[in-house]
């Protein structure tokens, strides 16, 4: 090896290599918006209005804005709540469960304790939904750890537990007795997320997922910690044999997607409804995935597809109200983005 | 081209990506002989008779086969036109017999009643006619390598081909296996069959073929027969100008000079009755009792797969020893874990390097620092030092000639030989105590296993401890003072360098005690 120098000659411009990176991206959202706007065109639908609404009408109004931030919460961390554990390539499709069972933890200690002062109150609730959550994912992680049980299933399944569980609770324990919809009476108002904007509101819980994601991303790419959860993720039995736990790995890696979850849980009880509304947890999981896959796991690209996500969605309930465009055209975007992303994947394979 | 020319392909080019395997390569097989196809790993021998069986698809080249052209798509194609490969990894199914291994994909005479007597009889026929010595009815998992390759060979014969391709056939073989082998192809070529013989041992190719091509970064350099070659001439050919030949370990045979002088008088690794069990309570290694010094290579032999990767892993903690010590340095460390081994000074380099020692989905520099990762200057209290490990691996990727566009490339995208480098580059980038390698030039080029043995003899002029497990006899008997050879877990005697003989070597190879 010493005796043959040659050094190798295949260099890239960094730039080139970043928009290398990009265009994949651009070409599958184009061709998304393209492939649906035919649908829309064919409906008899006005398509550069139609796409004109979904694009802008975050960027319109203080309104859209914040009303993209408000979605942009709960996305981003749900995205987050899957990536950790993709990373040791484990899946947790348990991020809707996990984020209701941090909801009913957060409200529990938010009633229960309604009359302490703010400055103990909401650290209180905003832990409960992390321990909740953790605790959560704490029961795939310990199947997995103790008995090799795909986690996959397992995590899937608490889902529907959680489901039981959020209707028990808001129809039986603190069922608030004037809604129509099972829903739990208020927590103290101690539990509230401070506002950082008051019309329409803005709670502070954009500070609390920032801090996650960027702490995400310190984690996975500058600490040992992250360094072993890739290594898990990239070949378990070479890291195994290198000296990682990756049994602690997996473990870890779930427990940490609960929290996040729970997190996000809380953050929807404390910041948005001051209350557990059953259903709250909307379609979050499977917008998480989405935003999750098209990151192909990078937990830096992981806030910003969320938002561009958010965007969508919001921009898909205006186009709705404004045009009578269903919104599941935008479910249809959101799906055909990620395949062109992985399908984009194939055809570089290929060559 | 002679007139018993009965294949010849022409023109041949393939890359994979932006690799090229084969740059305009032409080849002749001539009626009954044996041509020894040579080169280093990536030479493009195995990729040239791939192409040649079917398996892989060239971008251009035309094949001859009797004078007509032919164009041979797959396997099944190939054994039509009676070509037959045998591959280095055995496609054999463990729990069938002999018989019903080489029958299965064949068309059966009574395919109901799986009545195979006709079958069997043709069997035993061609096991007589060629010297193969196999039992029909013996299970696959009873069989010894030797055997396993035999029953292989019996699967390309009983298709009645004419033309057999072998691909690096005595890389599991003991030296006795290997003789009996090399019988058998004579009586083949007696019989009217040609041979390709790919191999990268010059030794093996000067004794059985009669005609000798060496392949080198995908190009024919020359062919010459056996009457007028030389092995200097195939050294040559086969390394190019990259290798000073006067200065290298393996030709100058410098490594044996220096290997019988001193050997330290304190042990570094003591293994005391060190003993594993699998899960069903089966010996995987049995009362090894084992020391190896400092400034010392000890050498551990035998066929792959009796108990050397068990060994490797009880001694870096990947496996814990269900009896037994080892002892690290005076430090007793059975129950010790993996890291603590690392920190405390072990290196390993793993057999199956892909498998066992690499992150394909992580970047070459995330590769290059697994298992040191928590040491210092790679991070600090749980922190990563991107920055000195960047520069770390940047001298590394230099140093071991590691062909990779930087440190943030992914894994995967590296070719074998170069993932080799950087398991090896790896386990050199620290000073350590003791280095655990396990074939550590599996898939390197001359150049580079001359690089790694003239590394390993400096650690041991700096005193410092090797194990070294290698299948490879020619290697073995290169570089050390002690050899123990291990057969079904167990060790089953030790010989020193006045005692190296490779035939008594063989023997002990295939469970024959001598002390």
């Amino acid at each position: 090896m010493s005796v043959q120098t040659e050094q190798v000659s295949l260099k890239r411009s960094p730039v080139r290599a970043i928009l290398g990176q990009f265009i994949p991206y651009l070409v599958a959202v184009l061709v998304a918006f393209v492939a649906v706007g035919v649908f829309i065109a064919l409906m008899g639908f006005d398509v550069f209005k139609a796409y004109q609404t979904i694009l802008f009408t975050s960027f319109r109004t203080q309104n859209g804005i914040i009303q993209t931030l408000l979605k942009f919460i709960p996305l981003m961390l749900q995205a987050l709540a899957f990536t950790i554990p993709l990373a040791t390539g484990k899946f947790n499709i348990g991020g809707e469960g996990q984020m209701i069972v941090g909801g009913i933890g957060a409200t529990a200690v938010g009633i229960l304790f309604s009359n302490l002062p703010g400055y103990i109150l909401l650290p209180m609730v905003i832990a409960a939904g992390i321990i909740a959550g953790g605790l959560w994912g704490l029961i795939p992680a310990w199947l997995l750890y103790k008995f090799n049980i795909n986690e996959i299933l397992s995590t899937v399944l608490l889902n529907f537990v959680s489901f039981q569980m959020i209707d028990f609770v808001a129809s039986e324990v603190w069922k608030d007795p004037v809604a129509g919809h099972p829903t739990t009476i208020p927590i103290g108002e101690g539990g509230w997320l401070p506002l950082l904007w008051d019309t329409p509101p803005l709670h502070a819980g954009l500070i609390l997922a920032i801090l996650v994601a960027i702490g995400v991303y310190i984690y996975t790419n500058r600490t040992t910690g992250g360094y072993e959860l890739i290594a898990t993720g990239a070949n378990p039995r070479a890291s195994k044999v290198f000296g990682i736990d990756v049994q602690k790995m997996f473990l870890l890696s779930l427990i940490l997607a609960g929290g996040i979850a729970g997190l996000s849980g809380a953050i929807e009880v404390s910041g948005y409804q001051h209350r557990l509304i059953k259903d709250f947890q909307s379609n979050f999981l499977v917008l998480g995935l989405i935003i999750g896959l098209i990151a192909k796991g990078n937990n830096l690209a992981v806030p910003f597809v969320a938002f561009f996500i958010a965007v969508l969605e919001v921009g898909a309930s205006a186009m709705q109200r404004t045009m009578a465009i269903p919104v599941e055209m935008v479910y249809i975007v959101e799906a055909l983005v990620l395949l062109f992303v992985l399908l984009s994947d194939v055809v570089r394979r290929r060559r | 081209m002679s007139a018993d020319t009965i294949l010849e392909m022409k023109g041949f080019n393939k890359s994979f990506g932006t690799n090229v395997a084969l740059k305009d390569v032409n080849f002749t097989l001539a009626a009954r002989e044996i041509h020894g196809l040579l080169g280093g790993n990536g030479a493009g021998k195995t990729t040239l008779m791939n192409i040649l069986f079917g398996l892989y698809r060239a971008e251009s080249g035309i094949t001859t086969l009797h004078g007509k052209r032919v164009e041979i798509s797959s396997p099944r194609a190939a054994i039509q036109q009676k070509i037959g490969m045998v591959h280095q990894q055995f496609l054999q199914i463990k729990s069938f017999t002999v018989l019903e291994n080489v029958v299965i994909g064949t068309p059966v005479k009574s395919s109901f009643r799986l009545d195979l007597t006709e079958e069997q009889q043709k069997i035993r026929q061609l096991s007589d006619r060629f010297n193969l010595d196999i039992d029909p009815h013996a299970l696959i998992e009873d069989l010894s390598m030797g055997a396993r390759q035999k029953v292989e060979i019996l699967k390309a014969l009983y298709r009645g081909v004419e033309i057999l391709i072998l691909d690096e056939p005595t890389t599991n073989l003991t030296p006795q296996e290997v003789d009996s082998l090399f019988q058998s192809l004579r009586t083949m070529v007696t019989e009217g069959l040609s041979i390709v013989f790919i191999t990268h041992k010059l030794r093996e190719v000067l004794t059985i073929c009669d005609r000798i091509s060496v392949l080198r970064n995908g190009q024919n350099v020359l062919t010459l027969t056996r009457e007028e070659s030389s092995e200097e001439a195939f050294v040559r050919a086969m390394v190019g100008d990259e290798l000073n030949i006067q200065d290298s370990v393996i030709f100058s045979q410098k490594g044996i000079q220096e290997a019988v002088q001193t050997v330290g008088k304190n042990v570094v690794l003591k293994l005391e009755n060190g003993t594993r069990l699998n899960e069903e309570g089966r010996p995987l290694i049995k009362d090894i009792n084992l020391e190896v010094f400092d400034g010392e290579i000890l050498r551990v032999a035998g066929v792959a797969a009796n108990g050397q990767r068990e060994l490797c892993e009880t001694i870096i903690g990947v496996q814990a020893a269900n009896s037994g010590k080892v002892i690290l340095a005076s430090r007793e460390m059975t129950r010790a874990l993996t890291v603590e081994l690392l920190s405390a000074g072990v290196s390993y380099i793993p057999e199956d390097c892909l498998r066992d020692g690499y992150l394909p989905k992580a970047n070459v520099a995330q590769n290059l620092i697994l298992g040191f990762h928590g040491l210092k200057p790679y991070s600090t209290n749980r922190f990563m030092n991107w920055g000195a490990i960047l520069s770390a691996v940047r001298g590394l990727i230099k140093e071991y000639n590691i062909k990779t566009m930087g440190p943030t490339e992914t894994g995967a995208n590296l070719s074998g030989g170069n993932i080799q480098r950087v398991v090896v580059a790896r386990a050199f980038s620290r000073p350590c105590k003791l280095l655990v390698a396990h074939s550590p030039t599996r898939g390197l080029d001359i150049p580079s296993i001359d690089f790694v043995y003239a590394h390993l003899l400096e650690r041991k002029k700096q005193g410092m401890a090797t194990l070294l497990v290698s299948e490879n006899l020619d290697e073995l008997l290169l570089l050390c003072n002690r050899i123990i050879v291990m057969y079904r877990g167990e060790i089953v005697g030790t010989l020193t360098r006045d005692k190296f003989e490779k035939y008594e070597i063989g023997r002990m190879m295939s469970g024959v005690r001598t002390n």
